[in-house]
């Protein structure tokens, strides 16, 4: 079921970039991305996990998140600018709706988003 | 030929490291004059060799602005290592020394394998037979249907 929401959203991603690049995809191509993404995710969400007990944590937060891309550069600094654009989006909303802090849960980065994901594929696999 | 005498002399440097360590003298971090000599002479790639520098490929985000360096040496001048050029000798696990396959390598083996049974698939593809009855709408976002989570992009 994971396995097939993903492809799904794969599919919808690469029509986009299909769109911009003038570009086809077979639906071997797209099938081989899913799969490369969903063993990916397995490999994130041990390393988040990995890295949030190295720091004496068991929850896994935005620095283990921006962790994971340290060995880029470029990828690192997209990664921070996200997190600091989503952490002063969280405060605005938390301004206006103090009662509510749990809001800020449902808004996450996309790397944990991906990680959530990840989180929940042992107890779902097919 | 160069690699085997190239291993009768790794034997001798590691006489020499050994030997100067028992001296005491090897404090610093760069060689010796004397492993500087064998490096110079055994393992150096100089012009006469008629062989080209080995660089490793740098890495470059498409969709990303790229902050790396890019690469000084001049294309030509140099061998770049590559990552694909044995790409269907990646299907199966390669044998090991003392370090095994990392879980990250044998997902890359599994992704190489599935890739080499859909070679030859033409038009329909048999994942995306397999996966269809599973999809559940409720997990996806559907384009046009307004979501409080949308992709963040």
């Amino acid at each position: 079921r994971l396995r097939a929401a993903l492809h799904y959203a794969v599919g919808g991603l690469c029509q986009e970039v299909e769109e911009d690049k003038d570009v086809r995809f077979s639906k071997q191509t797209i099938a081989a991305i899913t799969e490369i993404t969903f063993r990916q995710c397995e490999t994130f969400a041990k390393d988040l996990e990995m890295f949030a007990r190295h720091a004496k944590r068991s929850t896994i937060n935005t620095e283990d998140v921006k962790l994971l891309a340290r060995r880029s550069s470029s990828l690192l600094k997209y990664i921070t600018q996200k997190n600091e654009e989503l952490a002063s989006s969280n405060m605005e909303q938390k301004e206006k709706k103090k009662k509510k802090s749990s809001a800020a849960k449902a808004e996450r980065t996309p790397g944990e988003r991906e990680a959530a994901v990840a989180e929940n594929e042992d107890s779902n696999l097919e | 030929e160069r690699r085997s005498s190239s291993l009768q002399h790794k034997s001798a440097l590691f006489a020499c490291v050994a030997g100067q360590k028992q001296m005491n003298s090897r404090e610093s971090w760069a060689l010796t004059p004397e492993e500087y000599k064998i490096w110079d002479r055994l393992y150096r790639i100089k012009e006469s060799d008629g062989i080209k520098q080995p660089v490793l490929p740098r890495s470059q985000f498409e969709t990303l602005g790229n902050l790396e360096e890019t690469s000084k040496h001049e294309e030509g001048e140099t061998h770049e290592l590559s990552l694909n050029e044995w790409s269907i000798w990646q299907s199966c696990p390669l044998p090991t020394a003392m370090v095994d396959h990392s879980d990250y390598c044998h997902h890359f083996i599994s992704v190489m394998d599935m890739i080499e049974q859909m070679r030859h698939q033409q038009g329909d593809c048999s994942y995306e037979l397999e996966l269809q009855p599973h999809l559940h709408l409720e997990d996806v976002h559907v384009p046009g249907k307004k979501s409080h989570h949308t992709v963040a992009n």
